[in-house]
C-alpha cells in the first residue's frame, strides 16, 4: 500500500469529522450518551451493570460503523461530493477507511469513558482490555462493511430512505440480540448470539472479561464467525461497488 | 496534443428503456482554452463530462485527457483534472477554506502547499474575506465560487465545470465569469457546460452545440453564428401582419404581441423598422445572437 493512499485516509477522516467536531462539539456526547442510556435502566430495574457497560462499548462501535457507512456514503452521493472525489487522485480504497474512521473518531470520548469506567469497575483487567479493544475493532470493520454493502446494494435510495434504514437497523442490531443483556437469557435460542456481529462481539468481550463461560472451541468458532463476517461482507463490497459508475 | 479528445464517444444507459445518451461524439479540446458544450437539457453534455472526468464508463468509442485514455489510464487523468459537478452542494459545517485545503490535499499537495494554494484560489474568486464563514450561512453564489474555488486549488491543468452558474443571479454569474476568464488567461484548459446562451457566448473560446447526443454544431461563437443564413434580426410589436412580408420567405417567430423576423442583410433589416415604424409600430433590429442560432439548429423554435 503506498504512501498516499494511507495520508488520503487520514485526510478523508479529517475532513468527515474535524469541521464537525469544530462546529458542533456536541456531537461528542450524542452517540455515547445514545449508549449509555440502556445502562440508566439497567441499574434501575437490578441488571448487572457489567454486561450493560460491555453491551455500550459494542453499541458505540456498532452504531457509528453500520449507521456512518451508510449514512455518510449516501450524503457524499446526495450532495455530490463524491463525483469530486471519484475525479481526484483518490483510491476508493482511502474514502471507504477515512469514511469509517471519521466517526470512530468523534465517539471516541464515548468509548474512553465506558472503557474507563469498565476498568474501575473491574470488568476489564489489562489483557481483556487489549482482547476487548481488538474485538470492538473487528466488530467496527465488520459493521462498516455491512454498511458499504447496504449503500452500494442500494445506491438509488433517497438519502432520507437511507438515513431511516440506517437508524432502524443500527438499533436492531444493538438492542435486539444480546448485546446488553445475558444470552443466556435466550434459552435455548442463544446461539442467536453468535450470528449477529454485535451480540457475538459482546459475548467474546464478556468472555475475555469472565462474565460468560465458554469452552475453547466456541471461543474459536465466535472469533471465526466475526472475522468471516467481516471478510465476506467486506469481499462482497469490494467486488459489488463501483467506484467508477458503468 | 489535445487537452480532451474523444473519438466516436458513445453511451447507452440501461435503465427500465434503453436511452442513447451519446452518439458518436468527437471533440477535441486545445490546452489553455475555454470550450463549452452547450446544449439544452437531457443533450447529453453531463455524460459527456462525467465520461472525460472518469466518473462513467462509456458503451464505445474512445476518450483522451492530455493522451491519457480515460478508461485505461484513469488514475494518470484524475492527476490532471478537477471537477465541479452539475448541482453540487456543500457541506453546510464546512468553510471555504476548509473546501479548498481538504481537497488540494487530496490532490497530493503538501500541508503548506495546500495553504497556499488555498488562499490563491480564496481570492481569486473574491471569497477570502469570507473563508472562515461556514457554507451555511453563504450565499448560493458564495456556495458555487467556494467550490470553484476548491477546484481551482487543485492546481490542476484541466478543469471539468458542469453548468457552475445555474441557479445564480446576473451579478453571481458574472462573477463566476469572471473567474473562468482569469484561469484561462493563467494557461488552464476549462471544459463547460452550459444551456445559458449568453454565458456560451461571452465566456468561451470555442463551443459545440450537442442536442440528442450528437454534436451538431462546433466552432468560436462567431462560426457558430455564422452557420444561420440570417444575419440580423428585427424586433416588431403590434400588428405585424399590416407590414405585408410574407412574400419575403423570411424565417418569422412569433412570441405573444412580439414578432421577430430573421433577414440575410443588413439594409433589409433597417427597411423593416422604417416600414414598421411608418405605421405606427415598435422594432428595432440587432445582429443574431447565439441563441437564434442555437434554436434553429436544435429545431425548438415557436410561433
Amino acid at each position: 500500500m503506498n504512501m498516499k493512499i494511507l495520508k488520503d485516509i487520514l485526510i478523508i477522516a479529517e475532513l468527515k469529522s474535524l469541521p464537525d467536531l469544530k462546529r458542533q462539539p456536541l456531537i461528542l456526547i450524542v452517540i455515547g450518551m445514545l449508549s449509555a442510556l440502556p445502562l440508566f435502566f439497567i441499574v434501575v430495574f437490578g441488571g448487572q451493570l457489567s454486561y450493560g457497560l460491555v453491551g455500550a462499548l459494542v453499541a458505540t462501535v456498532g452504531f457509528i460503523g453500520l449507521m456512518a457507512a451508510i449514512q455518510d456514503v449516501a450524503w457524499d452521493r446526495y450532495v455530490k461530493i463524491r463525483e469530486i472525489m471519484v475525479a481526484m487522485p483518490v483510491h476508493p480504497f482511502s474514502y471507504a477507511i477515512g469514511v469509517a474512521l471519521a466517526p470512530l473518531m468523534i465517539s471516541a470520548p464515548g468509548l474512553l469513558f465506558f472503557i474507563a469506567l469498565a476498568v474501575w469497575l473491574g470488568v476489564l483487567t489489562f489483557s481483556s482490555l487489549l482482547w476487548s479493544i481488538l474485538i470492538l475493532i473487528l466488530c467496527w470493520a465488520t459493521l462498516s462493511s455491512l454498511g458499504f454493502l447496504i449503500s452500494t446494494y442500494l445506491q438509488r435510495a433517497s438519502v432520507y430512505t437511507l438515513n431511516n434504514l440506517s437508524n432502524i437497523l443500527g438499533i436492531a442490531l444493538v438492542f435486539i440480540p444480546p448485546v446488553y443483556y445475558p444470552e443466556e437469557f435466550l434459552g435455548s435460542f442463544s446461539w442467536i448470539a453468535l450470528i449477529f456481529p454485535t451480540s457475538n462481539a459482546a459475548g467474546l468481550i464478556r468472555i475475555y472479561s469472565g462474565l460468560l463461560d465458554a469452552s475453547v472451541e466456541m471461543i474459536v468458532v465466535r472469533w471465526l464467525i466475526l472475522i468471516a463476517t467481516m471478510v465476506v461482507s467486506a469481499f462482497v463490497t469490494v467486488a459489488k461497488a463501483r467506484w467508477r459508475e458503468i | 496534443m489535445d487537452a480532451v479528445k474523444s473519438v466516436g464517444l458513445g453511451k447507452v444507459y440501461h435503465s427500465k428503456e434503453e436511452v442513447e445518451a451519446l452518439k458518436d461524439v468527437n471533440i477535441s479540446i486545445r490546452k489553455g482554452e475555454l470550450f463549452t458544450l452547450l446544449g439544452p437539457n437531457g443533450a447529453g453534455k453531463t455524460t459527456f463530462l462525467r465520461i472525460i472526468s472518469t466518473q462513467l464508463l462509456p458503451t464505445s468509442g474512445e476518450a483522451y485527457v492530455l493522451d491519457y485514455n480515460v478508461l485505461t489510464q484513469a488514475v494518470e487523468v484524475r492527476k490532471h483534472i478537477a471537477v465541479v459537478p452539475q448541482d453540487v452542494a456543500t457541506y453546510g459545517n464546512f468553510t471555504p477554506w476548509e473546501y479548498s485545503y481538504y481537497f488540494s490535499r487530496l490532490h497530493g499537495m503538501s500541508k503548506s502547499e495546500a495553504k497556499s494554494a488555498s488562499e490563491k484560489a480564496l481570492k481569486a474568486v473574491e471569497l477570502w474575506d469570507l473563508r472562515n464563514r461556514t457554507c451555511a450561512t453563504l450565499s448560493g453564489g458564495e456556495k458555487k465560487r467556494a467550490i470553484i474555488a476548491s477546484a481551482l486549488a487543485s492546481n490542476a491543468d484541466i478543469f471539468m465545470l458542469d453548468e457552475p452558474t445555474s441557479g445564480l443571479d446576473a451579478v453571481a454569474r458574472r462573477k463566476v465569469w469572471g473567474v473562468l476568464r482569469e484561469m484561462i488567461e493563467q494557461g488552464k484548459t476549462i471544459l463547460l457546460t452550459t444551456h445559458i446562451m449568453e454565458e456560451a457566448e461571452m465566456v468561451s473560446d470555442r463551443l459545440a452545440i450537442i442536442h440528442k447526443g450528437t454534436v451538431i454544431a462546433e466552432g468560436t461563437p462567431e462560426q457558430i453564428k455564422r452557420l444561420a443564413k440570417e444575419k440580423f434580426r428585427v424586433v416588431v410589436e403590434g400588428n405585424f401582419n399590416s407590414l405585408n412580408l410574407a412574400e419575403n420567405n423570411n424565417r418569422v417567430v412569433k412570441f405573444g404581441s412580439k414578432w421577430i423576423i430573421y433577414v440575410e442583410d443588413e439594409d433589409e433589416a433597417l427597411e423593416i423598422v422604417r416600414t414598421a415604424l411608418k405605421k405606427g409600430l415598435k422594432a428595432e433590429t440587432a445582429p443574431i445572437t447565439l441563441e437564434d442560432v442555437f434554436v434553429k439548429l436544435v429545431g425548438g423554435e415557436a410561433g
